[in-house]
This record gives C-alpha cells, structure tokens and sequence, in this order.
C-alpha cells in the first residue's frame, strides 16, 4: 500500500492527495450510511476533520488509510451521539448467526462461470444486501483494497476478526449470488 | 508431520482467506495446497471464495465508479483552502461552516496566500505526487465556479505530471498533434517555436473532468511543470486565477475554453498564454 513519504501536513500536495481520496471515501460512506445525504455529510465531517487535524498525520504512513480510520470513526461516533442505526455492528450475534458455511455445500462447483456472468449492478445489489460487518469488511479489502491491518485499525476490531468477516461475507455473496442464478435459470 | 494437523478441516479455516488473498507465506500455502488435495470439501470452499475475490476485482471498475455529486467535491474542496488559509493567517478564526447548497459551496474563493509555496519543499511534493496517480480521482461538473475548476486542473495538473514523471513518457509533436486531432477534432500546430521560449514538450493526455474529456498538452520550461487544457464545449471568461499553489490563465475561443496553468508568478503565465494565443490558433 501506498505510503505518503515526505507529505507536508497541509502543504497544498497533502490537500490535493487528501481529495483525491474524495470519490472512494463517499463510495465506502454509501455503503455505511446507504443514504447519499448521510454519505455526504460523512465525507464533509471527515475532511473538516482532516483538514483540521492535518499535523496528527505521521508523514510515511499511508494518507488514504488514514483518511478512511477518521470516516469509521466518525461513522461510529455518529452512531454514539445519534443513536441511530447507521452503522448497527452487533457483529458477535451476525456472526454466531452466520456460521462458517459448512465445508462442500453449495460448493461442489466453482460456480465461476455464474460468477463471470454477474453483472456489476447485481454484484453492487449483493454487497449492499450484506450485513453490515461483512460489507464493511469485503468492501475495504476487495473494492478499496487496503490490507488486513488497516482495516483492523479502521474498524478498530483484530486482525483475525477482519479475515473472519471478508471469509463469511465473501461466502454469503457467493451463495447470494447462487440463489439469485438458480431463480433466474 | 510437524506443525498443526491439516488433516482437521477447522485447522485449515483461518488460512482461507489470506490464501485467496495471496498473503501466506510459501510454506503455509504449500500446507493448504496439499490439504485440499485430500479434501474436496475445503477444496470447494476455497474455489468460492476465490471466485468471489475475482468476480469483485474483475468489477472493480465499474463498483469504482464515480459517483460523488460536484457540490461536495466543492464543498471539500473549499474546506482543504480555508483550513490552508486558517494555517497561513493564524490570527484569523478557523470558523468553517458547512455550505448546505451546491450554489453558495461552488462560490468563489478568496486568493489562496502565496506562502504556501514557501512552505512547500519541491522534493517532497515530486514524492508525493507519485502517489496521487495511484488514487482513483475523476473530476465532476462544476460549472458554477471557474475557481473550482481552476483547482480541479490544478490537481490534474499535478497528477499527470507525477505519472509522466513515473513514466518517464516523451511525446513528440506529431504525436500530440495527432492525438488531439483523434481525440478532440482540434485540428492544431503546436507553436513551432516553443523551444526558443525555453519550453519542452513533454506529451499530451486525455484527461478526465466533468462528464467529458479535456486535451491537456504538458510543457516543461527549466523543469517546472506548464499544463496548457482545451475544455471542448465550454465557456469561461478571461481571467487569471490563483489557487492551490498554482495561476491559471483562463480564455475563451469560440466554444473551447483553454487555460494555462503553472506555478509561475501571474506575469510569466499571461505571458505564457498570450504566446499559446498567438500560436496555437
């Protein structure tokens, strides 16, 4: 992952790098909120905030991933100050709801030839359909591809926890995607 | 066989994902080969979430999309100057609101200081500028604010210049000619005499602004970066504006909008777009 050697906090190079984060921050907002006025003002609080706080970056760490630590945070502090239901990671009863699918089911083929034919807007309907915790998971590391251990520092959850969630939401979109064919077929 | 039993399947559950991520060592790897080798279940398990993984990267693209209204990469936009602003002029109250409409976010904005390029050392920004290209960034509409479009082609400007600078590309001028003609209709000489104004081309590019494309034609003059931009169907008024660091000289002819775009004092890049004027008719 990229590192941002040598940026100069609040140098006009670290604000042009910092937007140019813009359209990936408001994606995985979308995601969070699934309300494009809450995505908005989500990427609105983060830069004020980044803006603000620019002096708190450590130059060499990578700005994209810190950019997207102050969106989950402010995505969680949202959730704390409204108590609203933006953001609902009771993520111990997904998962214990949502066990490891069971070995060879629903896998006795690869099914990639379906998974070829998907089309991007039936892929997006899917992820979006996920449980919050596994599309949060799947969405930073297969969409916004930021390594395990940024997305721990993210989602302020272990690393083994990360894995566990892209494993299970990964396999929820495949069988997702199965019934999906089988009702179209 | 030493290490845990790979014969157990829950042994093999934490290794899935990273082996489908291609993030195992090469001896962990070889363990969960040789695991599903004997174990067809764990095989297809892996083999669904690996066609997850790559249906996901394979639409990257398009779930990648942009899709950001052009009033909050203003209004974001707005934020980075005044915090700069807020930096440059201490004493000033860092009161920052959010413009809660599209027409009062896309407003003008006031000069950005020219402290800023003090403060900026050049290696740092060469450095960093690299990284820029690596971020998905396309520029949306924003047809109310010269300025902001101004500041959309300063970061253009940047980024094309740090790819060019990884690069290393060098067109010659037949090729940018040609690429324009392909590209835009613009049927244009570059000025002949460019050399003997000290600049080098450096090549062009179809850069992304709006709902369209733009011609961007890249000079250098003593290694500094010039960006000269044609916005085919666009009209602006005359003006020289200042931000991010950077002058912009913005023109009109008939429906093409040019600008020249530099960090140069305003004097030399007037006197730079008088030359385009003059040449590239």
């Amino acid at each position: 992952m990229a590192r941002s050697q040598g940026l100069l906090q609040g140098s006009p190079a670290f604000e042009a790098e910092a937007l140019a984060s813009l359209e990936s921050l408001y994606r995985t907002a979308l995601r969070l909120t699934r309300v494009p006025a809450d995505a908005e003002d989500l990427v609105q609080e983060t830069y004020l905030k980044a803006f603000r706080a620019a002096d708190s970056f450590k130059p060499g760490t990578n700005l994209r991933a810190w950019l997207f630590t102050i969106l989950h945070n402010t995505a969680r502090n949202r959730i704390r100050d409204r108590a609203r239901d933006m953001v609902s990671v009771d993520s111990d009863a997904v998962e214990r709801l949502t066990e490891a699918p069971p070995p060879g089911r629903a896998t006795e083929t690869p099914e990639s030839l379906l998974l070829r034919d998907t089309l991007a807007p039936d892929l997006q309907a899917a992820i979006d359909a996920l449980p919050e915790a596994f599309r949060q998971a799947v969405w930073l590391r297969d969409v916004e591809e930021f390594s395990y251990a940024e997305i721990a520092d993210m989602l302020s959850i272990p690393i083994g926890t990360v894995m566990s969630r892209i494993s299970r939401g990964r396999h929820l979109l495949f069988e997702q995607l199965n019934h999906a064919r089988s009702l179209n077929v | 066989m030493p290490g845990p039993s790979m014969s157990d399947c829950a042994a093999i559950d934490p290794l899935v994902t990273p082996y489908v991520d291609d993030q195992l060592p090469e001896d962990a790897r070889a363990q969960i080969e040789r695991h599903m080798r004997a174990c067809p279940p764990c095989r297809a398990r892996v083999t669904a979430e690996r066609a997850v993984h790559d249906l996901i990267r394979a639409r990257r693209g398009a779930l990648s999309a942009p899709c950001a209204p052009a009033a909050l990469h203003s209004r974001c936009l707005q934020h980075a100057e005044r915090a700069a602003n807020a930096v440059d002029q201490p004493a000033r109250p860092s009161v920052i609101a959010f413009p809660d409409v599209a027409s009062r976010a896309a407003q003008a904005q006031p000069p950005v200081p020219v402290s800023w390029r003090r403060r900026l050392a050049p290696l740092a920004l060469a450095a960093t500028l690299v990284l820029v290209v690596g971020a998905a960034f396309l520029y949306q509409l924003t047809v109310s604010s010269t300025h902001v479009m101004a500041a959309e082609l300063a970061i253009d400007h940047m980024k094309c210049f740090a790819l060019n600078g990884a690069l290393h590309t060098h067109d010659e001028a037949s090729a940018v000619e040609s690429s324009l003609l392909t590209g835009f209709g613009w049927k244009v000489r570059l000025p002949a005499g460019a050399r003997q104004e000290g600049l080098e081309l450096v090549g062009s590019r179809p850069c992304l602004y709006g709902e369209g494309k733009i011609a961007h034609i890249m000079y250098r003059r003593s290694g500094e970066p010039i960006s000269i931009y044609m916005l085919p169907d666009t009209a602006r008024t005359q003006e020289v504006v200042q931000v991010l660091g950077h002058r912009a000289a913005i023109w009109c002819d008939g429906k093409r909008t040019f600008v020249v775009l530099a960090r140069q004092p305003q004097r030399e890049v007037e006197r730079i777009a008088s030359w385009v004027q003059a040449s590239m008719k």
